[in-house]
């Protein structure tokens, strides 16, 4: 063994030396990115402490408080559950609640069903589906206040356009914003106006992904195009369809800003929603104690829904 | 042959429902995403006359930039302008420098892989979490910092408020990125940072590009802390067009001006940079 080794001695020793230093450096290496690691992700973290999770931390103490913050040099007194116990006795809470869920699971459904006609018609290659495809991001990334504001103008009841085309039609004018029925459905309309082009470009991008082959062994065997549409597409987009889904209805409980321009709650509080009920406590009426409280029992709710979301997520992940 | 292969499995999509409901579908689409827009951009030009005119002026034969000089001269819109701009470039340049740093950490970096999932879990989470709930309190802390009325405030938030998107992008672009790249910069013995700077990044450029346009559309749009933080030097663009409507009920012409001068810019990069945009979209969509 040694007679053998002899022969590849000087190779073993250089190699050794090799090793070694190898192995210093490493570790060496080892640490300094260890600490580059940690130093990359300090900036991220120290904004996210200060921008999320002190504001979160001072939520939940201000929920159990009484506070006035439009009153100079107003010491917070600790009032327990009370501000928690006034929810299950505010209707406009109720009604806002109410309001949001309402909001949410009329408005994504539709977006969701036009999303899919939509995405399926521009799947093609042509000029006009690339033309089309480009123009509808529009509505997506115009400021939904903008959004709100262009669409309230058009929707008012005397100068407004889309009276003028409904009396075309010798329907007399409606008062889109200030009935309350009417004022939930044209909030409702802004957001399938703003999001269904979402969901057509995600959905798009879902066609697309899918083979070729499964569509013409379908319509080799004779399917007709929604056959093939309902039972060859569709299964294979079940997964990003639940994807979109989900995340979309998160961002509807998160509604503001169309609200705040086109109603602001009204008329009386029929379009109130959660997030501009908070917003109204906190800093219209000052009241920051109730409002965090209804902001943490929000978060609750929310965290609830993404939990789900996650598993759902994690779950499919799982089964591919 | 194959050409008629792929416009026949491309016409199974396009016309599941039939080739008329396609027509009808696709110009009742057109004309409501084109409609709206159209005559947002007249009532901007149009005079007072006409935009307050029943029945409407469709296509207005009177043209006049009055509406933006004078949103220019008395609403504030130059300084709203400059707030927006200062505001979403900062803010697009820091939450995309330092959302990519944190995420190449989370994707590459030494971390115990308990304090990995926790990190990545925890920015999921604060991508949806909903920003009014922290609302009051940061309202407060900005308070007694003295930084109400403030671009820093302004900043600091769109910052982190993108940080989530933009890690939860670059993860996904840095975790495409081939071993053998930073396995050929660990040879040559370059530490992580100058692997990330040098060997990494120019890789992941469509990502930089993607989480940057997508930042710069959420900050530009940004409105519930902007409307909360700002009292009268801090005001961006979409606070001062809210103000139009509480303020004063019909002074349509002036609003829509307001409501070009926030879209306009908007529209252009994006449609510069479309392919990033939808690219940005769908993979933050799909992977988040």
């Amino acid at each position: 063994m040694m007679g053998k080794g002899r022969n590849h001695a000087p190779f073993k020793t250089s190699e050794k030396i090799g090793g070694r230093g190898l192995k210093q450096k490493r570790k060496g290496l080892l640490n300094e990115e260890v600490l580059t690691t940690w130093l990359f992700l300090l900036p991220a973290l120290l904004v996210v402490i200060v921008a999320v999770l002190i504001p979160l931390c001072n939520s939940f103490i201000l929920s159990f408080q009484k506070v006035r913050i439009n009153v100079p040099d107003f010491e917070p007194q600790f009032v327990g559950f009370q501000n928690y116990a006034r929810m299950l006795e505010d209707p406009v809470f109720k009604r806002s609640v109410q309001n949001t869920v309402v909001f949410a699971l009329v408005s994504v459904p539709i977006e969701l069903v036009l999303g899919m006609v939509i995405a399926m018609m521009l799947s093609g290659d042509g000029k006009g589906a690339r033309i089309m495809r480009s123009v509808m991001l529009i509505p997506m990334i115009m400021a939904p206040v903008a959004a709100g504001t262009m669409w309230r103008m058009m929707l008012d009841k005397n100068t407004g356009i889309i009276n003028y085309l409904v009396s075309l039609a010798g329907i007399p004018a409606v008062d889109w914003l200030g009935n309350p029925i009417m004022a939930m459905v044209s909030i409702i309309m802004v957001d399938v106006w703003r999001m269904t082009p979402w969901f057509a470009l995600l959905l798009i991008s879902g066609i697309k992904s899918i083979s070729g082959d499964t569509i013409e062994a379908a319509l080799v065997d004779g399917a007709s195009k929604w056959q093939c549409f309902w039972h060859v597409i569709l299964p294979q987009l079940y997964r990003v369809l639940v994807l979109v889904l989900m995340m979309r209805t998160i961002d509807a409980f998160k509604v503001f800003d169309i609200v705040f321009v086109m109603t602001g709650g009204g008329p009386g509080m029929a379009t109130e929603m959660l997030p501009n009920y908070i917003y109204a406590q906190g800093l219209r009426y000052f009241d920051a104690g109730y409002a965090a409280a209804l902001a943490l029992v929000f978060i609750a709710a929310m965290a609830l829904l993404s939990g789900a979301f996650i598993l759902v997520r994690n779950r499919r992940k799982q089964d591919e | 042959m194959k050409k008629r292969e792929v416009s026949k499995i491309s016409s199974t999509y396009t016309d599941f429902l039939g080739r008329p409901a396609k027509w009808i579908v696709m110009t009742l689409f057109a004309i409501a995403v084109i409609g709206p827009l159209y005559w947002l951009f007249t009532s901007a030009i149009k005079v007072k006359a006409d935009y307050l005119a029943s029945p409407p002026v469709i296509i207005p034969m009177k043209v006049t930039f009055e509406n933006f000089v004078s949103i220019f001269k008395n609403d504030g819109v130059g300084k709203g302008l400059y707030n927006s701009i200062v505001i979403t470039a900062v803010s697009t340049i820091l939450a995309s420098s330092l959302g990519s740093l944190a995420a190449f950490s989370l994707t590459k970096g030494r971390l115990r892989k308990p304090i990995r999932s926790i990190l990545a879990c925890w920015f999921l989470l604060q991508k949806m979490y909903p920003a009014i709930a922290t609302a009051i309190p940061i309202y407060l802390v900005m308070r007694d910092l003295h930084l109400i009325d403030t671009k820093t405030a302004m900043i600091i938030l769109n910052t982190s408020f993108n940080f989530p998107m933009v890690i939860w992008l670059m993860m996904g672009f840095f975790q495409e990125v081939p071993e053998e790249i930073e396995e050929s910069g660990k040879m040559d013995g370059c530490g992580m940072a100058q692997r990330f700077f040098y060997l990494v990044l120019p890789v992941v450029k469509p990502g930089l590009v993607a989480s940057s346009i997508l930042t710069f559309v959420g900050t530009w749009n940004e409105f519930l802390f902007a409307v909360i933080l700002s009292v009268r030097n801090a005001k961006t663009l979409p606070v001062i067009i809210s103000g139009f409507i509480t303020d004063r009920g019909l002074e349509w012409g002036p609003m829509a001006a307001t409501g070009v001068t926030i879209i306009l810019p908007v529209f252009i990069i994006v449609w510069l940079l479309q392919k990033d945009f939808v690219q940005g979209m769908t993979m933050g969509a799909v992977k988040g």
